[in-house]
């Protein structure tokens, strides 16, 4: 055990700001080693819990089918979704530890949570084809939201840059996986995509047909027109978004030196 | 390792300070045997896996009525031993943890302090592997049921699982960690500390939640949109996940104080946050 009754001096200056220097010693980066070890896991695996089921009840339906996942409602939805997790975190992590990582981290999870789920639960629990139940990725747009904090190393630049290139691409970064169900076919002399005939076929109790929400009311008059008219105005949202939970999270991280008294 | 044990003998050949490390005592002997964290962890693997096994063989094959006789046998005595054992371990264990509370700060000393600090990332750390595990194998699965079977009642083979067993286990273990935490670790005793207070109600509030979430389904929502509106309590309710973030800022400033004294054999100025 620690002799703590050595002749002292103390690890604040008269101050009150702490001496580093006494954490210099070999015992205590092994503390600090094992330490960091042990809030990495406690940290990863709460994000994964939180953000599986955030996405699941804001966006889920969206990510769980190929035939959801429109040029409309998808696009929209899902940068609105993300946005409101990643941004409260990204304050306390940048703040308090100068990590531009929460959006990778954040999407990193969701994907490995995502294909363990679809796999075992859309699957192998309720026999739908993983072809029409894989989840959509969204690592790539991690990667660059973090980025421009990286480089711009500002909270205010970031909020802009950022989720707008979250909200712009996520159409672009997703397409080679979506492209082959959005074939054209003609199905009983109407015209659908492939992954349309999919869902027809996959009868799903609770989302029956008329709650499928894609490609309503009069998007269509824009004809080729959707995807990048989606994209601009979800790239907007999608700033709006994360810049009020930027605030949020502020807020909430701002509660850390704070103690109520205890009323037993 | 060589260098750094090397270093760390040099280190206490200066100072006079010296650590028993031999046969893993003390602190150090602590973080190699974390054995909560351990133990703790594999038992959630082992009952996350055993239930997922449960829940794969017995759901479609007698658990899609719950009129019939089979639902019965097969599913409800393990709803009433869920509730039996999660209420048991939150009811006795909060009770346990206040009455044997310590009632004098000054008997703590920091190294006691900082290897409470360790329990508690121990028992975060359990909690944290079966929230991934919550987070893979069981989120989802409602959702696929949902989409194969039609709403019967408020008992399903899924709904056991997870509203019933997996996110109340959290709460069950939360809330005596919690009161171990403010009545053992001088940081947060005589006080409560908001964003461990904000975890805890958080994750508890999903409770009576479902009681909305069947309600709304049982008189005006039958499908199963999962983003519809009446889920949006759950998601509300799970942001309180943010207040990890203060959390874990107090802890790790306090760690960060503890580990300085512990080690560095320098006096002590530990102002309690």
């Amino acid at each position: 055990m620690a002799n703590i009754a050595l002749p002292a001096s103390k690890i604040t200056d008269p101050a009150g700001y702490y001496d580093l220097s006494v954490l210099d010693n070999p015992s205590a980066r092994r503390y600090y080693r094992r330490f960091d070890g042990i809030l990495i896991v406690v940290l990863f695996s709460f994000l994964a819990l939180g953000i599986s089921i955030h996405y699941a009840l804001t966006a889920g339906d969206w990510d769980y089918w190929i035939d959801w996942r429109d040029r409309r409602w998808w696009p929209l939805i899902t940068p609105m979704s993300l946005m409101m997790f990643i941004a409260a975190f990204v304050y306390p992590i940048w703040k308090a530890f100068r990590l531009p990582i929460i959006a990778t981290a954040v999407t990193t999870l969701l994907c490995l949570v995502s294909w363990v789920s679809r796999y075992f639960n859309f699957g192998q629990f309720t026999d739908f084809p993983m072809t029409f139940t894989f989840p959509s990725t969204y690592i790539g747009l991690g990667i660059l939201l973090d980025c421009t904090l990286l480089l711009t190393r500002s909270l205010t630049a970031s909020a802009f840059a950022g989720p707008f290139l979250f909200g712009a691409l996520i159409w672009p970064i997703n397409w080679p996986l979506f492209a082959a169900y959005k074939v054209p076919v003609e199905y009983s002399g109407t015209l659908v995509s492939l992954s349309d005939l999919m869902g027809y076929q996959y009868i799903r109790t609770t989302t029956p047909e008329y709650l499928r929400i894609i490609e309503e009311s009069t998007l269509r008059t824009f004809g080729g027109s959707v995807t990048p008219l989606t994209a601009v105005f979800s790239a907007f949202v999608a700033v709006v978004t994360y810049s009020l939970f930027l605030l949020l999270g502020t807020a909430i991280y701002n509660l850390a030196g704070r103690y109520v008294r205890r009323i037993v | 390792m060589s260098e750094v044990n090397t270093s760390r003998h040099v280190y206490e050949a200066q100072t006079g300070y010296f650590e028993d490390t031999a046969g893993g005592g003390g602190i150090a002997g602590h973080l190699r045997r974390n054995r909560i964290a351990y133990v703790g962890g594999a038992l959630m693997l082992a009952i996350a896996i055993g239930i997922r096994i449960y829940q794969q063989m017995m759901a479609f094959s007698v658990g899609m009525d719950y009129y019939e006789p089979e639902f019965q046998a097969y599913w409800m005595p393990l709803l009433y031993g869920e509730i039996a054992v999660l209420g048991s371990v939150m009811v006795f264990g909060s009770i346990y943890m206040w009455v044997t509370r310590v009632r004098d700060v000054s008997t703590i000393t920091p190294q006691v302090e900082l290897k409470r600090y360790f329990t508690l990332l121990g028992v975060f750390t359990v909690l944290g592997i079966w929230a991934a595990m919550i987070a893979a194998l069981a989120v989802e699965s409602d959702a696929a049921w949902h989409q194969v079977a039609i709403r019967d009642t408020d008992f399903t083979p899924t709904h056991i699982v997870i509203f019933y067993f997996s996110l109340p286990l959290l709460t069950a273990i939360l809330i005596p960690t919690f009161i171990w935490a403010h009545t053992r670790i001088p940081a947060f005793m005589n006080r409560v500390s908001i964003p461990f207070l904000g975890v805890v109600c958080g994750i508890f509030m999903i409770m009576p939640n479902y009681g909305f979430n069947e309600w709304g389904h049982t008189f005006f929502y039958a499908e199963e949109l999962f983003a519809a509106p009446i889920h949006w309590g759950f998601v509300v309710l799970g942001w309180s996940l943010f207040f990890l973030g203060p959390l874990a800022v107090q802890i790790i400033q306090r760690m960060a104080q503890l580990i300085a004294v512990v080690t560095s054999g320098r006096d002590c100025i530990v102002p309690n946050g």
